[in-house]
């Protein structure tokens, strides 16, 4: 056994042990992306530095064997910058989305991608559990939303975008259309009351989430029906009145009461601060009372903290019109269910920080050299139009126009080591951004396996797995320099060069680069 | 149709049969993988595919194996290259005497695009190359074995006239100019004061009248004050091929004898044999040269002087004398005479004692003491340990150790014998670049000699030590010199460096404790056994001890290789030895230590040259390379110079090195554009800091330090790029050419334009059109009234 000290504690380990492994077990967390336990270390990442407080050189602590007398500080202001600044170069050559432009560009942050590989594959039940986890009012925004998605899509550089919204709306009228629509679980009842004031999309939404989330929630309004400025929408053929009252009693069916015909005075407010546990106020434009409620004014609305709309330190939260004037109803649906987080948040006491978000790369445009590519996960065909609009698609073509997605988003968004770290470190995609960037491509002729080359951070830890497994080629590095790549030798294809050691490597993957094809799952 | 087809088949039968004969001889483990990849190369001139996989078929190599290491060293093709190879040397004496523009020239003139190499007819396959060991005749460009000095871009065109023309006869290296002559060599004659007034006119006029009578392409070449005013007149021949003479106190009948001597007249008298090429052995026997001192090499002289004065020749000891294969002439010269000491006379123990004592620090450039590294190794206790002399050389404009290797490898041997028997290893390997082919066959040739001589082999000098040497060729890779790269590469992969610890000295070559030393050290550790410690300790600075060989290129008016002892100022180097900045321009600073070093600015130019005083000042020794830089001299277009080689040679794995380098350099030739802008500045520092911590090895650590150290000195001209100019008016895109009103009308400029960008109007004021001009500086260089200028 050796002895060595570890932030100034006396630890001891077996001698030979790694270092990295050696700190872990202490229990403090160290980040690694190329380190793979019992194969050679291949020092690239540069993550998992430590620093040496002796020498005061920061050192990578999966290649270094602990020895005795170390003194090892494993993280300070310059270990620190040392890791992000690791990312931040790793992050300049790493070209994929994370999530696709499409659901950054929703208001509501819709996984756009997943329904719509579940309606291609005809599962349609599933599409729209997807999508009522963040939009409140499927089928009413199906009918009514200007789909700012649609103009984020990729489809669109190639040939016209995926006709999300009326996929959306075929998934939404699917649910309304069974004997039984879904019901989702609701957590357990917190003996929690919320109190929201406007029955409009912003006050639906958030209504609905946190009864999801198991609080007592009651919406007041002033008119004798909810729906607010949904209701102006309501025209025969675009929205029938039928779809919003089947989706507002939808919200009712989770437990959520209203108080129709309720007009709220700056008296009513503050008996309502007094007896509810948190207040949403959701009252939309121009209600002309809202100045008198003694809340902080801004020139447009209420003023409320950005990510979290929490009035200062109170519990009286703000969203939609009321916040800041807005004609989309998906950004009130949007700002509903963000701010169901923040409520939650405050109700159990924990720091309020809004809906949890993660770190996303970016690569920007398709480049016309990348079209053919892309459209490897996808079908040709040009962008379907439902024969009569306000019927809407039918169910073939909701699955054959599903599958124009390109799936820009990566199989491996919510296990990237890159993604995940980077979140953690505040890394910047932008700070060493080049003029250039590699090209995406995809090699997909691999039944089990897809591999994108451009998001490689050249760990070499497939490298390592098919050197073991004797397969006639498996993976080397090929090239030297910033120009390396991992590739299978001779050019062979895909199922060539990874035969048995297929899986394994996905899985070892750090990043999105090589991952399971089959990933439709949440 | 069908006739292609049966040659195809042939082909690939051949091809097999070839194959398997050289796995059969090279071996069929991972290790014999790149000696492999070389044979298949020579065999074919690139490496086919249906070679490499046949390989995988008949040896445990695998495909992963093969490929990967293939493609990670620039040797290999993978692409059949022309019949004849044009190489455009990029090295730092020629990068700043324009070899950039001549590249360019020669691409047009063999009308290839951007991404292409070979002519359509296959004639012709161009690279670039760092560096040919040529730096007096920079720029240089070599076709297959011929090489071309002082190439301009106006004579591209008739280089490849000159070379079609006698493309059939083969034969040994020539150095020619651009119009075709052979460059035999330069006579210098001293025409300082004194010089002049004890006569050196005369012997001028003499000298003149034997080259004009005898026909010789010999360049006279008048220098100022040599400094050795005490032996005037001076005469030194400078042959193209070999080292240089220096005679004093010359008499002009003399003259015609010393001339004659050197360089023969054309189709008179029988060709002596070559040695007398090699200055050399002609001047030897001082008999016949009654009257005439010739310059000695002895370390005790005090001459202060040209070229060799200053100089303190100890792993270069007997320059210009010896005959580097000549195994009677080493030991005459008390050759081996140390390493017979060390076996017979010394423990291992007293060895390492002796080197310790001498104070010496490796000369591959990171300054380790070798006496320490010696003893880490001895200390291991393994029955199979190995040295290695690390001859992979690669800074551009560095050559020290390619000379070193061809002209004194007894030395090296004998250094390494003793340094295997110090620290108990049986074998050793010289590890030699494969851009220096003299160098391996000479060594090769050496290693043969000494085993017949019984220095090598088994019981050498019957004191019952086994050692036995083999050299290993590189394949073109720059990261290699690092020692633990140059392991992997050894083992047969590709070569990544790996972190140390552990230290090669304890788990090195097969995980065995490996001694690797630079090939000057040994060349020292030569001349510190058969000297003793002592003479190699009292010379030098501080912890610098003894001497170190520098390749002095540049913007100097002599150029070469010179052996100076440490401490000696940058000043000194520059100006006695070198003999002061070129032509008329201004000393601006000195780039020591190639693409890891820095820039000394002229004003601190009273730096000693040794391993403290240069880190000090934001330099580093480096292997050698001391590149001399004037007021033409664009600092930023050096730095983007420097990262352009560092970036190409990155090998690729850690994310700092890989990806640092490159970003840097996207910003350097950002801002060598006009493009630039301050915050670049700051995010080019930002790079350089993280790099230079994060980076895994000593390549991409060291590669921000050009950057770090012209930010350091001359942030101005880094500024004024950004504000869209360049006062050195080298960056093409920052610049103007424009004709003063100095122009005759003579046309020369506007025939000599490859882009017509000067309208032909004899008589009248030539102008340039700055939308067509591509700024290849032909205009400047042709005009005889030296009537274009830079803006």
């Amino acid at each position: 056994m050796i002895k060595l000290k570890i932030d100034n504690r006396e630890v001891e380990a077996p001698g030979g042990s790694v270092l990295i492994e050696v700190i872990r077990e202490t229990g403090i967390e160290v980040p690694s992306m190329c380190y793979l336990k019992d194969a050679e270390h291949f020092t690239s990442c540069m993550i998992c530095v430590v620093k040496d407080r002796k020498s005061g050189r920061i050192i990578p602590s999966c290649s270094l064997k602990a020895e005795e007398g170390m003194d090892i500080i494993s993280m300070d202001d310059e270990v620190r910058e040392a890791r992000k600044t690791s990312l931040d170069l790793l992050l300049s050559e790493h070209v994929g989305d994370c999530e696709a432009p499409c659901q950054v560009n929703c208001p509501a942050h819709m996984d756009i991608p997943l329904m719509n590989r579940l309606l291609g594959e005809g599962k349609f039940a599933e599409a729209l559990q997807v999508v009522r986890m963040d939009i409140a009012l499927p089928s009413v925004l199906g009918r009514i939303c200007p789909a700012p998605c649609e103009g984020a899509c990729r489809r669109k550089s190639i040939d016209e975008p995926v006709s999300i919204c009326l996929l959306k709306r075929y998934a939404g009228d699917f649910d309304l259309e069974m004997d039984q629509s879904w019901v989702p679980e609701k957590a357990a009842d917190s003996g929690k009351k919320v109190t929201i004031i406007g029955a409009g999309p912003a006050g639906l939404a958030a209504a609905y989430y946190l009864a999801l989330k198991g609080h007592a929630c009651h919406v007041i309004d002033r008119n004798d029906k909810p729906g607010g400025s949904l209701n102006k929408e309501v025209k025969s053929d675009e929205l029938p009145a039928t779809v919003l009252q089947q989706e507002i009693d939808l919200i009712a069916n989770v437990g959520v009461t209203f108080g129709l015909n309720t007009t709220v005075d700056s008296q009513m407010f503050k008996e309502l601060t007094e007896s509810s546990n948190a207040v949403v106020v959701a009252t939309g434009k121009g209600e002309s009372g809202i100045v008198d409620w003694g809340l902080p004014m801004h020139a447009k609305g209420v003023e409320a903290a950005g990510k979290t709309y929490r009035v200062g330190e109170t519990g009286v939260f703000v969203v939609g019109s009321a916040l800041r004037p807005s004609r989309l109803a998906i950004r009130a649906l949007g700002q509903g269910k963000e701010v169901s987080f923040s409520v939650d948040q405050f109700l159990k006491d924990k720091p309020v920080k809004g809906e949890p978000s993660l770190f996303n790369s970016r690569f920007g445009k398709l480049l016309p050299a990348e079209y053919a590519e892309y459209l490897k996960e996808s079908v040709p065909g040009q962008r379907l139009k439902p024969e009569v609009m306000k019927n809407g698609f039918t169910p073939e073509q909701v699955m054959e126009e599903a599958r124009r997605c390109l799936h820009c988003d990566c199989r491996d968004m919510h296990t990237c080591q890159l993604r995940l770290y980077s979140d953690v470190y505040g890394a910047d995609q932008k700070r060493f951004k080049s003029e250039e960037r590699l090209l995406c491509t995809k090699q997909d002729n691999h039944d089990q396996i897809i591999y994108e080359p451009s998001k490689c951070i050249k760990c070499g830890i497939c490298v390592r797995i098919t050197e073991k497994y004797k397969d006639d080629y498996g993976l080397t590095f090929i090239g030297r320099g910033f120009d390396v790549v991992v590739g299978i030798p001779f050019n062979e294809k895909l199922s060539e060069g990874l035969k048995e050691a297929a899986l394994e490597v996905a899985a070892a993957c750090p990043t999105g680069a090589i991952s399971q094809r089959a990933k439709t799952g949440m | 149709m069908w006739l292609r087809h049966v040659i195809k088949r042939d082909i690939l039968e051949i091809e097999i049969r070839d194959i398997d004969a050289i796995v059969e001889e090279l071996g069929t483990q991972q290790r014999s993988v790149i000696p492999i990849l070389q044979a298949i190369q020579e065999r074919y001139n690139y490496l086919p595919e249906e070679a490499l996989r046949r390989v995988c078929e008949i040896s445990d190599i695998t495909a992963a194996q093969i490929v990967g290491v293939a493609s990670f060293y620039s040797q290999f093709r993978f692409t059949p290259a022309g019949t004849h190879m044009i190489k455009v040397c990029v090295g730092t004496a020629c990068h700043v005497k324009g070899a950039g523009q001549v590249y360019d020239a020669m691409k047009r003139e063999l009308k290839l695009g951007e991404k292409e190499d070979t002519t359509e007819s296959g004639q012709y396959t161009i690279e670039k190359v760092n560096c040919l060991g040529c730096c007096t005749l920079a720029p240089v460009v070599q076709i297959d074995e011929v090489t071309y000095g002082h190439v301009s871009t106006a004579q591209v065109s008739s280089i490849l006239t000159d070379f079609e023309s006698q493309k059939e006869t083969s034969g040994k290296k020539r150095y020619k100019y651009a119009d075709g002559r052979e460059v035999e060599g330069e006579i210098r004659i001293g025409l300082g004061s004194c010089c002049v007034a004890s006569g050196s006119d005369e012997i001028r006029d003499a000298v003149k009248d034997t080259i004009d009578r005898n026909g010789l392409n010999v360049k006279l070449k008048h220098v100022g004050c040599v400094g050795m005013c005490h032996q005037v007149p001076l005469v030194e021949i400078v042959p193209t091929d070999g080292e240089t003479t220096l005679y004093s106190k010359v008499k002009a009948a003399d003259v015609e004898q010393i001339v004659e001597e050197h360089f023969q007249p054309h189709g008179f008298l029988k060709r002596i044999s070559s040695r007398f090429l090699k200055a050399a052995d002609t001047i030897r026997d001082d008999s016949r040269w009654m009257g005439v001192d010739r310059y000695s090499l002895d370390v005790r002289e005090k001459h202060v002087s040209s070229f060799l004065g200053k100089q303190v020749p100890m792993a270069t000891e007997f320059r210009g004398v010896i005959n580097p294969i000549d195994v009677q002439e080493y030991k005459d010269r008390n050759g081996f005479r140390g390493l017979t000491k060390v076996l017979k006379e010394m423990t291992p123990q007293q060895v390492i004692e002796e080197i310790t004592e001498s104070g010496i620090r490796g000369r591959g450039g990171a300054g380790f003491p070798s006496g320490k590294k010696w003893e880490m190794v001895a200390a291991q206790k393994s029955k199979t340990k190995y040295v290695i002399c690390n001859g992979d050389e690669g800074d551009p404009g560095a050559f020290m150790d390619r000379m070193l290797l061809e002209s004194y490898p007894y030395r090296i041997v004998e250094g390494m014998v003793a340094a295997g028997y110090a620290v108990g290893a049986a074998e050793g390997i010289l590890y030699i670049r494969a851009e220096y082919p003299l160098a391996v066959s000479r060594v090769l040739e050496a290693l043969e000699i000494c085993r017949e001589e019984g220095f090598l082999g088994k019981n050498i000098l019957g004191t019952g030590f086994d050692f036995d040497l083999s050299v290993y060729q590189g394949a073109g890779a720059f990261v290699c010199g690092e020692e633990t790269a140059l392991i992997e590469s050894i083992e047969g992969k590709r070569g990544f460096p790996r972190i140390r610890p552990p230290f090669p000295a304890v788990e090195g070559l097969w995980g065995m404790p490996t001694l690797v030393n630079n090939t000057e050290t040994f060349a020292q550790i030569a001349y510190i056994l058969k000297n003793s410690a002592v003479a190699f300790n009292r010379i030098g600075s501080g912890t610098s001890r003894g001497t170190k060989v520098f390749a002095l290129a540049g913007k100097v008016a002599r150029g070469g290789l010179i052996e100076v002892p440490m401490g000696m100022t940058i000043k000194e180097v520059v100006e006695e030895i070198g003999g002061g900045v070129a032509g008329d321009r201004t000393f601006k600073a000195v780039q020591i230590g190639g693409p890891s070093g820095g820039c000394v600015p002229h004003w601190k130019s009273d730096t000693p040259i040794d391993f403290e005083s240069l880190k000090e000042v934001g330099a580093m020794m480096g292997s050698g390379g001391l590149v001399v830089l004037d007021d033409t001299d664009c600092m930023v277009d050096i730095a983007r110079y420097f990262l352009t080689f560092t970036q190409n040679e990155a090998c690729g794995k850690c994310s700092f090195g890989r990806i640092g380098t490159k970003r840097m350099l996207e910003i350097l030739e950002k801002i060598t554009i006009g493009k630039g802008t301050e915050k670049d500045i700051e995010t080019l520092e930002q790079l350089a800091e993280w790099t230079g911590k994060g980076s895994l090895c000593g390549l991409c650590k060291t590669a921000p330090n050009p950057i770090l150290s012209t930010l350091k000195y001359f942030r101005d001209e880094y500024e004024a790029h950004i504000r869209g100019e360049c006062p050195a008016g080298k960056c093409k895109e920052l610049i103007r050419y424009e004709i003063t009103d100095d122009c005759i009308g003579c046309t020369l400029c506007a025939q000599d334009c490859p882009v017509d960008a000067i309208a032909f109007k004899p008589h009248e004021k030539h102008v340039v059109n700055h939308e067509l001009c591509i700024k290849c500086d032909g205009c400047k260089q042709v005009c005889p009234e030296d009537a274009v200028i830079i803006i």
